[in-house]
């Protein structure tokens, strides 16, 4: 075992990961519980926030993936190659869905008439005109990039976990901010 | 040149020994009343869909002059359904209670250069206020005459957006309220 825990990911990608991690619970949470609230100022305020964190998401993904460019994250841990070609597959959809769905949430505020402004401070340009039938579409869309990325985030962190408690190999520690694990470098 | 001098001058004519003080029609499908509040920082527009409008306007004879406006409350667009829905209870305008908000002009000052004050007393939810309406006319491709002016009203005079929706935190009192009145050529 003592072998794979040098092959953990850098201080900036675990920080990016968790933050990551903190803003998509947050923010499905957040999505799910404000659409079946009736029209009132907290609704408006929950939206609100709702797109300010997706900004960040997009923001921050932006952020990882550079940071991935310039520094490759350590190699996976052995595993059968189905595992291998899986888990690469579900990275690239994270990131695919990480970037996708903020802008399917701007694409619907935009088609409903309403601008995002940043963190109430930097106006977002409008993507596309109001149009309702447009914005039904793109409701439906973000809602099922959504149910996606919820289903993958589960077998993200199933997958995770299996390694860890089942196959006992490094997979979860080098995304751990500290080394958890009896292993610590000796 | 003389001649279309003179056939305008004939038309003149003719409109002066009509009934001068019938109302010109206005298209509305060129017209628009159209209108912005800030929600949470953010520019959210609208407008109605339906209302209608019966203008009187003659430069030369502004005291003859008049505007009334009628808007049916619950034909309003905004960003979804369920903000139309919102906006047509109790709380804002009360569609059920008071369906048309008016608007009836009292004077009109000429301020020159193609541009007018409109004052009028409007009434909305059973409240009216006193307000007006600065209009600036242009003429389109077409010849149409085109009136447009902006004012600002407050949504709390009007007990409009009450209980929960008070807070001007949420959506400002102040309201701009954009409207684009298109008449055809003075006859």
């Amino acid at each position: 075992m003592l072998r794979f825990v040098d092959a953990r990911y850098g201080g900036v990608a675990i920080a990016l990961h968790w933050l990551t991690v903190v803003l998509v619970v947050a923010n499905l949470t957040l999505g799910v519980s404000m659409v079946p609230l009736p029209l009132s100022p907290r609704k408006l305020q929950w939206y609100a926030w709702h797109k300010w964190i997706g900004i960040t998401v997009f923001i921050v993904t932006c952020l990882r993936l550079a940071w991935r460019k310039s520094h490759r994250p350590p190699p996976l841990v052995p595993m059968p190659d189905w595992q291998r070609r899986v888990a690469d597959t579900s990275h690239l959809l994270l990131y695919t869905l990480l970037t996708l769905i903020p802008i399917s949430g701007w694409l619907y505020s935009s088609s409903t008439g309403v601008q995002v402004v940043y963190l109430g401070l930097f106006p977002l340009p409008d993507l596309v005109p109001k149009d309702r039938t447009l914005a039904t579409i793109l409701k439906w869309t973000h809602y099922g990039l959504n149910s996606t990325l919820f289903a993958l985030v589960v077998v993200h962190a199933l997958a995770a976990l299996k390694h860890h408690f089942i196959d006992r190999d490094g997979t979860l520690t080098r995304m751990l901010p500290v080394e958890w694990t009896r292993s610590r470098r000796s | 040149m003389n001649l279309s001098r003179l056939a305008r001058l004939t038309v003149t004519a003719i409109a002066l020994a009509a009934p001068s003080a019938d109302a010109q029609d206005v298209m509305v499908d060129k017209s628009e009343i159209r209108f912005v509040a800030k929600q949470l920082g953010v520019n959210v527009d609208g407008r109605f869909r339906k209302w209608k409008a019966s203008v009187v306007f003659l430069p030369s004879d502004l005291a003859k002059s008049k505007a009334e406006f009628d808007i049916d409350l619950a034909s309003i667009d905004l960003a979804s359904e369920d903000s139309e829905k919102e906006i047509r209870a109790t709380l804002w305008f009360d569609t059920a209670k008071f369906p048309v908000a008016h608007f009836s002009s009292t004077a009109i000052k000429d301020l020159g250069g193609d541009k007018y004050e409109i004052a009028g007393a409007l009434t909305i939810k059973g409240v009216k206020r006193d307000v007006v309406v600065p209009i600036a006319i242009r003429k389109d491709a077409a010849g149409n005459r085109v009136g447009e002016g902006t004012f600002t009203l407050k949504r709390l005079d009007f007990n409009i957006g009450t209980g929960m929706w008070a807070d001007t935190t949420t959506v400002t009192n102040e309201v701009a309220v954009r409207i684009r009145i298109v008449l055809p050529p003075a006859a």
